[in-house]
């Protein structure tokens, strides 16, 4: 199987093992950033795919997420 | 014919030196052989000093040929022979044997430390004839007259055999794992895409790449998270100071607005005020890891450019020997004739006087130690010949460490004082040097800011211009540049103080990293994953530490070189049979990486036109000729294109044009300054330039 985003050969998920890693730490922040500003999980992922401090992986998966309109939980990795 | 004492050096440079130093009677003669130089110094009796090329012997296996592995069996052989591009090396031998027949004492004279040890070794065993029983060692750590003097006079009676052994143990087990890792890893990409490139990997360049890539992985797939900074901005006489909010990071942006609601229109009073003075102790002398780490700081060189620099000041005796893990200073070396040398430079003059008014010069020394040489000092000679300005700066820098480790502490005070501001504490921060110490010796490389505060008292009050809140994100970690790399290598002890910044350089090379703040590839990634797949031993930074522990031990007679070299083949044996059996996957994952790779190395950036497609260096199947064009040009959706220069290479230089913004690359042709090219026929800033000619032609 390959991985939804960068076409590398993956497990029998849909991420590799960097963007399934990159997915974790998406995951794990948005408890943070919904204490800190009260927002909903398309709103995180719209924010840090514009914030130039988000990874580059990151940024790759917070974007297949928003296109994909997967909701929070719905692991790939 | 009279016989001689043949002294071998490791370089040219100290050869004529020590030939100089030694000569008592008339000129010393500089003679040729097949364009190897050598010296003929006289005295009570002839000495004859011959250079070395650096190593003129390596390892090499038993069996020809570079397409197989795995390979145990390996000799000691010429470097012409092994090597590729060696071929003055032959030469060199040839003089060197041919001086060694009319010779009846030998003296090893190259560096003092494993690998001066080793290339002495081989020369006087192989090209000398065996002549390393009975060779005497001199042992010296500046290329000055009278320290060469006293060498002589004062020589060891035989070779350190334990260094010896153990830097030959570390080439051999270097080699093991080099030669075996890397064909591997070449020849299976190889037997997939019928293509050569070379991918390399070693015994410390796998673990180091590591170190790279673990980083690399967080900083990737970082996610930063908001908070806020409050800032008071606070008038306090005619100046306005910031004060900071007692909670540095505030995680929910509802408490910082009501801080800041809370502050917003009130005046603050001083609550209380701490004073604290400190004692700033002197640096301590520059071993080479210190000084590499505090170029890079000071002028961006990177570690190898500071060794090569600092090894180029050692051959005019102007500093000590720089391969030195020692932050001591013995008073062997005579601080008080080195700062009275020292006081003949104009810009040394007043410093050094004040020193040597000092009823005893005692320098501040760190713990790092190394048997063979002090830490890195000035000799106090002037140079012979203008330096250049690198050469320059690097000598000011260990004249000026050397002078501040004999100076007095600087004394410091900070000031940290609590502004209440309706309950909400502000922390208004302060620092000044009350007495200058040796700061005063190192001031051109200082690097901390004073910021002095008027007079302030508890209970008076303070004008609130304004409150601010800041919005602010967590970072990632920094990624590592040259010198933080070299850093960590040294605290997790893999590779030794002459490899380190050569690796690091090797890793640029094989293209596993690029810029200088380093940034790993995908080609760096998929060795990596190959590597921690199929043989993770060869990544391992414990193993590879235990490693370089037990080869310490042989110099310290507490081990055995069989012992280290069987315990390196167990590890590798099994390493290399599984890359075997595994050769056309690891094949095939490499070979889509180095494709990727070339791929992505002509890739400029986005498309300024599409927006959608990228832009390349494409090459005219036509022609020949090389242009920048658009990838969706093959979707029959954009035409955009540019041409290129002809002439010379052309790389991205991955930042954008300051004028349009468009991506750009970097022109480099031989015996030319590198520029970087705009490619926008429209970009304001080649308008503008056409108009100067045009007004500079008019005028």
């Amino acid at each position: 199987m390959k991985c939804v985003i960068c076409g590398r050969e993956t497990g029998e998920e849909g991420y590799c093992e960097l963007h399934a890693k990159a997915y974790e730490s998406i995951d794990k922040k948005y408890d943070e950033w919904k204490k800190a500003l009260e927002i909903s999980w398309k709103e995180y992922l719209s924010e840090i795919v514009k914030n130039p401090l988000t990874g580059e992986w990151a940024k790759e998966v917070a974007e297949y997420l928003t296109k994909s309109g997967e909701k929070r939980g719905v692991t790939k990795g | 014919m009279e016989k001689y004492t043949l002294i071998i050096t490791e370089k040219p440079d100290a050869a004529q030196r020590i030939a100089s130093a030694l000569n008592e009677n008339g000129k010393v003669e500089r003679k040729e052989d097949n364009g190897v130089p050598y010296y003929v110094a006289k005295r009570d009796k002839e000495i004859v000093v011959v250079p070395a090329l650096g190593h003129l012997y390596t390892v090499a296996e038993e069996r020809k040929g570079r397409n197989y592995y795995p390979v145990f069996n390996f000799r000691w052989v010429p470097r012409y022979a092994a090597e590729r591009g060696a071929k003055q090396i032959r030469a060199w031998i040839e003089t060197i044997s041919k001086l060694a027949n009319d010779a009846d004492m030998f003296i090893d004279a190259c560096d003092y430390d494993i690998e001066g040890s080793v290339i002495g070794f081989c020369i006087l065993k192989y090209a000398c004839g065996k002549k390393e029983s009975v060779s005497k060692r001199m042992k010296y750590s500046t290329l000055m007259k009278e320290e060469l003097q006293k060498s002589y006079a004062e020589l060891r009676p035989h070779l350190d055999f334990a260094l010896i052994e153990a830097g030959g143990t570390r080439h051999e087990v270097d080699w093991l794992y080099g030669v075996n890792l890397s064909r591997a890893l070449t020849i299976s990409a190889r037997n997939w895409s019928g293509k050569y490139a070379t991918l390399s990997t070693g015994r410390v360049q796998g673990p180091t790449l590591k170190f790279l890539v673990v980083r690399e992985k967080s900083i990737r797939s970082f996610v930063p998270t908001p908070y806020w900074e409050i800032k008071a901005e606070v008038e306090i006489g005619e100046s306005v100071f910031e004060a900071k909010h007692e909670k540095e990071k505030i995680e929910i942006k509802t408490e910082a607005d009501a801080v800041l609601n809370a502050c917003k229109g009130k005046n603050g009073q001083v609550e209380e005020i701490d004073v604290k003075r400190f004692q700033q102790k002197p640096p301590v002398p520059f071993d080479l890891g210190t000084l590499q780490s505090e170029a890079y700081g000071l002028f961006g060189y990177r570690p190898r450019r500071t060794s090569f620099i600092a090894q180029r000041l050692y051959l005019e005796a102007l500093i000590s020997y720089p391969r030195t893990s020692s932050q001591k200073l013995p008073p062997a070396i005579n601080y008080e004739a080195i700062l009275k040398k020292l006081s003949r430079v104009p810009k040394y003059k007043k410093l050094t006087k004040e020193l040597l008014r000092k009823p005893e010069l005692k320098p501040r020394e760190g713990k790092k130690k190394d048997p063979a040489h002090p830490a890195i000092y000035p000799t106090g000679k002037l140079p012979e010949r203008d330096l250049d300005d690198s050469e320059k700066k690097v000598l000011d820098l260990v004249v000026r460490r050397f002078m501040a480790v004999f100076s007095e502490p600087a004394t410091k005070q900070s000031m940290k004082v609590c502004i209440n501001v309706n309950e909400h504490h502000f922390y208004l921060r302060g620092r000044q040097t009350l007495k200058e110490g040796w700061l005063r010796f190192y001031k051109p490389y200082l690097r901390s800011e004073e910021v002095l505060l008027p007079p302030i008292e508890e209970g008076q009050t303070i004008k609130v211009k304004k409150v601010i809140s800041e919005d602010k994100f967590t970072k990632p970690s920094s990624r590592y540049n040259p010198s933080s790399l070299l850093k960590k290598m040294e605290e997790t002890g893999i590779g030794t103080k002459a490899t380190r910044a050569n690796i690091i350089q090797t890793l640029y090379d094989r293209k596993y990293v690029r810029e200088e703040r380093m940034v790993v590839t995908n080609l760096g990634f998929d060795v990596m994953e190959v590597l921690e797949k199929y043989c993770p031993p060869v990544v391992s930074i414990k193993l590879t530490s235990e490693l370089e522990e037990r080869m310490d031990k042989i110099q310290a007679k507490r081990e055995k070189r069989e012992n280290v070299l069987a315990d390196a083949v167990e590890i590798l044996k099994p390493v290399v049979q599984e890359l075997k059996e595994k050769e056309k996957i690891i094949g095939e994952q490499l070979s889509n990486a180095i494709k990727r790779a070339r791929l992505e190395e002509r890739i400029i950036g986005t498309c300024p036109v599409c927006g959608t497609g990228k832009l390349m260096i494409l090459y005219s199947r036509k022609t020949g000729k090389r242009f920048i064009g658009c990838t969706n040009y093959f979707k029959g959706k954009c035409e955009t294109s540019f041409p290129l220069p002809q002439k010379g290479s052309v790389r991205p230089l991955g930042t954008n044009c300051r004028g349009c913004g468009w991506p750009t690359v970097q022109v480099r042709i031989k015996g030319k300054r590198p520029w970087m090219l705009c490619f926008n026929p429209d970009c304001p800033l080649k308008r503008e330039r056409r108009k100067r000619i045009e007004m500079r032609n008019m005028r």
